[in-house]
Order: structure tokens, then C-alpha cells, then sequence
């Protein structure tokens, strides 16, 4: 008797199909918008010279926290952010001008790959100084409060960011007011090419949030199902105690820190079994075999999936090689409001 | 029209856009419990409460970034350094973040915020409490930089920039904050006086003509265009006159009330309190030799202080930034003068 109850509590609750089924899709395309950014800046030609940062392996982590949001919720990020606004629903081929340096582009070509943002969806940014987002979104936390309203503001930012004055000085002043902001590190184990062990002295990231006294939780970043859930509990606590809470999402990233971090520069730092090992705990593989054990995803389906998000990522970079360039009366404007 | 001192002038106008505005509220350290470091927010706690009037720990990148988001969601924060010294701390959070976000995001936020706190020489606080850092702001874009000389200007810039949708620095001068009113009036009639109308402002980008004058022009900002006025009373006894140009905002930089007035002195002084090297100075000299060069009659002199820390010693202190005597001399090197 006890054991059955025991059992039917650990009981998974019937599979949501239709939501992981938008964010199996969404998952797909974020990676092939990443993986075709990748080949265009190796490629050459599109006009993607700068810094480009890719979110391949690391995709559950935007997707089920994005998804767990309000419209009227806040959220930023760092400089790998193109899958912030892919989550949220910013046109692909908006976002993928933007990292061609097109008129046509989410910053008007102004800010590129690591610069995408869109007010209207509540995506605040993304910002190419590590650690410089997290005091930002210690505002927009406080003008929730401010108004009153239930809102929550949600920040993402690595691990490298934890190393950074400003990190300790926002999260402190975040518990201190008790400001409704979700802290998530995405831990993908490098700060460019320095691994946790080499940059922390407690390598155990959520522990180091023991000094702020703030709710803390590390979670599996690759697995979309377990994520979402948790983090819409999260959520659903912190809209009505308007407190913050730490969350580190264990992940990595596939490809180098940024496209020009290639084999050679990543051999000096992590080798080819580490990441086959990770490639085998992909989060789009893990969420497939959910899928198809639930009789939720059929093979031909998930091909046809694959196959559409490749065409619409070579329609947003075809769109942006389309797009015109910014034309020379835009470099003064946009200074001052 | 009332005659107020400086940090009174601050304070009313803190008062006035708090009272007209909600979504304006003060951030920094010891602003509430402790009434202002200065006494300058004696009574905001008890008046506006907690939320608007937030004491945070000593943590200035936080302080900027707290008013940064907040600006972007549509609040109006004013961000309160003890001393501006300490924004360097948060310089990244300025001159990374707030000044670029509206470009980099191709105009989809404004950032309406103030950074504001006393700036400049003090009384004996040496090396790292006495600085003017106008320049490392007013050489980014993105920023406005307001420096007001006058308590008419201290309210009236700030309740401009507390309207204005972009991060303003706002550099008070500390030296002039507690100066009397009738000390200010010795000096030149007028000088403290303040409207009352709470709908009067000052523009940013208007340079003033603080006196009339016709042989040599001086140009300054803040605490400076105080000793340029001193300087001048002082040229006067000497049958020199000179006209005195406050800048009162560097970004942006009326050029134009300062080229009006060489044409009529053909001679000018630039004064700025610290370093001159790359400074303030240096961009108002260069750009009166490129647009003013016919109406010179001799070189553009710069005062400007020592190149050094701040010295604690007074006898050192005084070395180090330039007084009405400095300034006399210069004036006087443009008239070729003993």
C-alpha cells in the first residue's frame, strides 16, 4: 500500500505533448539558425566579421525558461543571445540581419551578433561585457516592485560572469530588497578557455550563492522537460513572494567560445571526448526520445522538423543577404533619444 | 526669487520633480537613514519612503545598475555618488552600458537616468576625493554631462536633467555647495539668486554670459567660471574688462556663445580646475583656433591644474588647482600685459 502511493507520487505528470512539442520545434530551429551562422561566418561573404557566439548544446536552457514566461515578463542576457529572441518569437530573418550588420537587422545593424534585443517582446538584450547585464537587471527588478506588479525579470549570463565584481554586488543587493529576478547561469564549464576548476576557488557555483542567503537550485540544463517544470514552479513562487532565486542550469556548448575560438585554439583546453560526451547528452535527443517513447513524435516527423528548420534558417540568412545595408545618415542617429 | 545657497538649490530641485513626478526616485549611499551625506536629502526618507528613496550598500556598480534597468523599464532614477570620485567603480556600467545602449539596440530603449554627486576640489581631501572627471565622461557618447557653476543652475539643470531621456552626469560642485549666499552676492550681484517658478529650467547645450566684458574673454565651467567671476572683478581694477562664459553643460557643448564672444574680445582663456592634459580645456581651445582663428588676436591660453594626485599638504593643495590670480595672468598674457 505504502509503496504504491510511493510510486504513483513519483509518477511523471502527464506529458503537456503539445508544448514540448513547440519547443522540440523551437529547439531544432534554434539550432539550425546557429549551425548556419556558423557556416556563414566560416564561410565568409555574408558579412558576419565580428564576434559570433553560438548556442548549439545549450538550447533546453532559452527554450523551457523563455517558455515559462509571461508576456509581460522581463528577461536579458549575454552576448550568445541570438536563442533569446528565437524563443521568444523575434523573427529569425530579423535576427539573422542583425548579425549581418543589415538595415533590416533587430538593432538596425548597429549592434550585431551579440547586441539582439526586441522591447516589444520584453527582451532587454544582450550585452558583450561579461557580468555587465546582471546590475541591469537588478533595475528592471526594481521597477517591478516599483509599480507593484507581478511581473518577474529573468537573467541569463555564464559562468564567467560569476567572477566579476559586479555579479556579487547585484546578487547581494538583489536578496537584500528582495527583488523578483531569476538568476540563471548557464554553467557550460568555460569562460572562453578557462574552465570552472581553473577560475573558481568553490567550483560549486550554487553553493558560492550560500553567502546572499537567496533561494539556489542546480538543475540539468539539457533536459527541457525537467527544466520547464521546475522552473515554472519557480516562477509561479516568485510571482507571488516577489523574491529572487538562483538558478544554475548544467550545459555546454559544442562549438568554441566564439566562431573564431576553432579546433586548434579549443584543443588547449578540453578535448574530443569531452565533447562527444556532452553530444550524447544532447537536449534535442533527450526531448526526441521523450517524444517517441510517449508516441508524441514520429521519426518521418522529426525529419521533416530537422529539414524545416534548416530551409527557414537559409531563408533568414537569405533574407539578410537581401537586406539592404545601413545607409551613412544612420551612423549619427540613435546616440540620444 | 530667492537667494539660496547651491545645495539648497540641488535640494528643491530634487524636491520639485519628486513631487511632480512618481516615477522619479533617489538611489545611493546614505541617502534615506542618514538624511544625505551632506544633509542634501535631510527628510526625503521620511517624505517619499523606502522605495523612492533607496539606501543601498557600498556598492556603486550596483547603484548604476539599478538606475540603469530601472531606466530602461520607464522609471526615472537619480543615482547619488557620495563623491563622483566613486563612479569609477562603475564606469563600465556608464560608459559600457548606459551611454551605448540606445545605439547599440538601435534606438529601442532610452536610458533616462541622472548620475549625480559633488565633483571637484574640496578641502584638503586629497588623492582620491578631490577629482574633476568630466572628461572621462564628456568623451563618450551617449552621455550628457551637465556642470553647473550657480544655485540657479544647480536647480535648473537638474530638474532638466531629471526630465531628459538619456544618462546624464550631472558634476556638482562640492566647493560650492555650502558657499553663503551673501558671499556669492560679494562676488557679483544676483549670483544666488534662484527663481521660484518650478517650471523653470535651464536647457542643456546654452552657455551663459555670467558678465559683460570687451577686452578678453574666460571660459569655464562649474567651480571655475565662480573664480573666472573673481578674476574678473579683479581685471576690472586693473581697467581690463573681461566677459565670462559658463559652459554649463559639456555635453552638449554650446561652442556658439563662446565663438560669439571672441569675436567681440578677440582674445580667450580657457579654465578648467584639473588636469588640462587631453581635458575639457584642450577640446574648447582646439575648437576655438578651428573656428575662431581669424578672430584671434593672440594665442588661446589654457589654466589648468597641476598635473598631479591630489596633494593633502594645503600649501600643496593650493598649488594644484588654478585661482582668480592664475587667471588674471593668463588674461593678461592675451593682452600681451604685464
Amino acid at each position: 500500500m505504502a509503496k504504491a502511493s510511493a510510486a504513483a507520487a513519483a509518477a511523471p505528470p502527464a506529458l503537456d505533448v503539445q508544448k514540448y512539442r513547440r519547443f522540440h520545434e523551437q529547439m531544432v530551429h534554434i539550432r539550425e539558425f546557429e549551425e548556419t551562422c556558423h557556416r556563414a561566418f566560416q564561410r565568409g561573404g555574408h558579412g558576419i566579421n565580428g564576434y559570433v557566439h553560438v548556442y548549439s548544446g545549450e538550447e533546453a536552457i532559452a527554450v523551457g525558461i523563455i517558455g515559462a514566461l509571461r508576456e509581460d515578463d522581463y528577461f536579458l542576457g549575454h552576448y550568445r543571445d541570438h536563442a533569446y529572441a528565437l524563443a521568444r518569437g523575434t523573427d529569425p530573418g530579423a535576427v539573422m540581419a542583425e548579425i549581418c550588420g543589415k538595415a533590416t537587422g533587430t538593432s538596425k545593424g548597429k549592434g550585431g551578433s551579440m547586441h539582439i534585443c526586441d522591447a516589444e517582446r520584453g527582451f532587454y538584450g544582450g550585452y558583450g561585457i561579461v557580468g555587465g547585464n546582471v546590475p541591469i537587471a537588478l533595475g528592471l527588478g526594481k521597477a517591478i516592485r516599483y509599480r507593484g506588479g507581478d511581473q518577474i525579470c529573468v537573467c541569463f549570463f555564464g559562468d564567467g560572469s560569476m567572477n566579476q565584481g559586479a555579479f556579487h554586488e547585484t546578487l547581494n543587493m538583489c536578496q537584500l530588497y528582495k527583488l523578483p529576478v531569476l538568476w540563471v547561469v548557464e554553467n557550460n564549464k568555460y569562460a572562453m578557455g578557462t574552465s570552472i576548476e581553473r577560475s573558481h576557488a568553490n567550483p560549486d557555483l550554487t553553493d558560492r550563492i550560500n553567502s546572499y542567503a537567496m533561494k539556489r537550485e542546480c538543475i540539468d540544463g539539457q533536459d527541457v522537460v525537467k527544466l520547464h517544470t521546475r522552473v515554472s514552479e519557480i516562477v509561479k513562487e516568485m510571482r507571488e513572494t516577489h523574491e529572487p532565486f538562483f538558478l544554475e542550469c548544467d550545459t555546454y556548448r559544442y562549438h568554441g567560445h566564439g566562431a573564431a575560438d576553432g579546433p586548434v585554439t579549443q584543443k588547449t583546453y578540453r578535448t574530443r571526448e569531452e565533447v562527444e560526451f556532452w553530444r550524447q547528452r544532447d537536449p534535442i535527443l533527450i526531448l526526441e526520445r521523450v517524444l517517441m517513447e510517449q508516441k508524441a513524435l514520429s521519426e518521418e516527423e522529426r525529419d521533416r522538423i530537422h529539414q524545416e528548420a534548416r530551409n527557414a534558417a537559409e531563408a533568414a540568412l537569405r533574407f539578410s543577404d537581401e537586406s539592404p545595408n545601413p545607409t551613412p545618415d544612420e551612423l549619427l542617429k540613435d546616440v540620444y533619444a | 526669487m530667492a537667494q539660496l545657497r547651491y545645495i539648497d538649490a540641488l535640494k528643491l530641485a530634487l524636491t520639485e520633480e519628486m513631487d511632480r513626478d512618481d516615477s522619479v526616485f533617489i538611489v545611493g549611499e546614505e541617502v534615506g537613514q542618514y538624511q544625505g551625506t551632506l544633509g542634501l536629502t535631510g527628510g526625503f526618507l521620511q517624505k517619499y519612503g523606502p522605495e523612492r528613496v533607496v539606501d543601498t550598500p557600498i556598492s556603486e556598480v550596483g547603484i548604476i545598475g539599478m538606475a540603469i534597468g530601472s531606466a530602461m523599464a520607464g522609471l526615472r532614477p537619480v543615482a547619488e555618488m557620495m563623491r563622483m570620485d566613486f563612479s569609477l567603480p562603475a564606469y563600465d556600467q556608464i560608459a559600457q552600458h548606459a551611454a551605448k545602449i540606445r545605439y547599440m539596440f538601435g534606438g529601442q530603449f532610452k536610458v533616462p537616468m541622472v548620475v549625480r554627486g559633488p565633483s571637484g576640489v574640496g578641502n584638503q581631501l586629497s588623492a582620491q576625493h578631490s577629482q574633476s572627471l568630466e572628461t572621462l565622461f564628456a568623451h563618450i557618447p551617449g552621455l550628457k554631462v551637465a556642470v553647473p557653476a550657480t544655485p540657479a543652475d544647480a536647480k535648473g539643470l537638474l530638474k532638466t536633467a531629471i526630465r531628459d531621456d538619456n544618462p546624464v552626469m550631472f558634476l556638482e560642485s562640492l566647493r560650492m555647495y555650502m558657499e553663503k549666499p551673501e558671499r556669492l552676492e560679494a562676488i557679483q550681484p544676483g549670483l544666488s539668486e534662484v527663481p521660484d517658478d518650478p517650471e523653470w529650467m535651464v536647457p542643456f547645450g546654452q552657455a551663459q554670459v555670467l558678465r559683460e566684458g570687451t577686452d578678453v574673454t574666460l571660459i569655464s565651467y562649474s567651480t571655475m567660471s565662480i573664480a573666472c567671476l573673481r578674476a574678473a572683478n579683479q581685471l576690472a581694477e586693473q581697467n581690463i574688462s573681461a566677459e565670462v562664459v559658463d559652459l554649463r553643460t559639456l555635453l552638449p557643448l554650446d561652442m556658439e556663445t563662446p565663438l560669439r564672444s571672441l569675436k567681440k574680445t578677440h582674445r580667450a582663456v580657457v579654465v578648467q580646475e584639473q588636469w588640462g592634459l587631453y581635458g575639457c580645456a584642450a577640446e574648447i581651445s582646439a575648437q576655438l583656433a578651428e573656428r575662431g582663428f581669424y578672430d584671434l588676436d593672440a594665442p588661446v591660453q589654457r589654466v589648468t591644474g597641476a598635473f598631479v594626485p591630489m596633494p593633502y599638504s594645503k600649501p600643496l593643495e593650493d598649488l594644484a588647482y588654478p585661482n582668480a590670480d592664475d587667471i588674471v595672468a593668463a588674461a593678461k598674457r592675451t593682452l600681451f600685459a604685464q
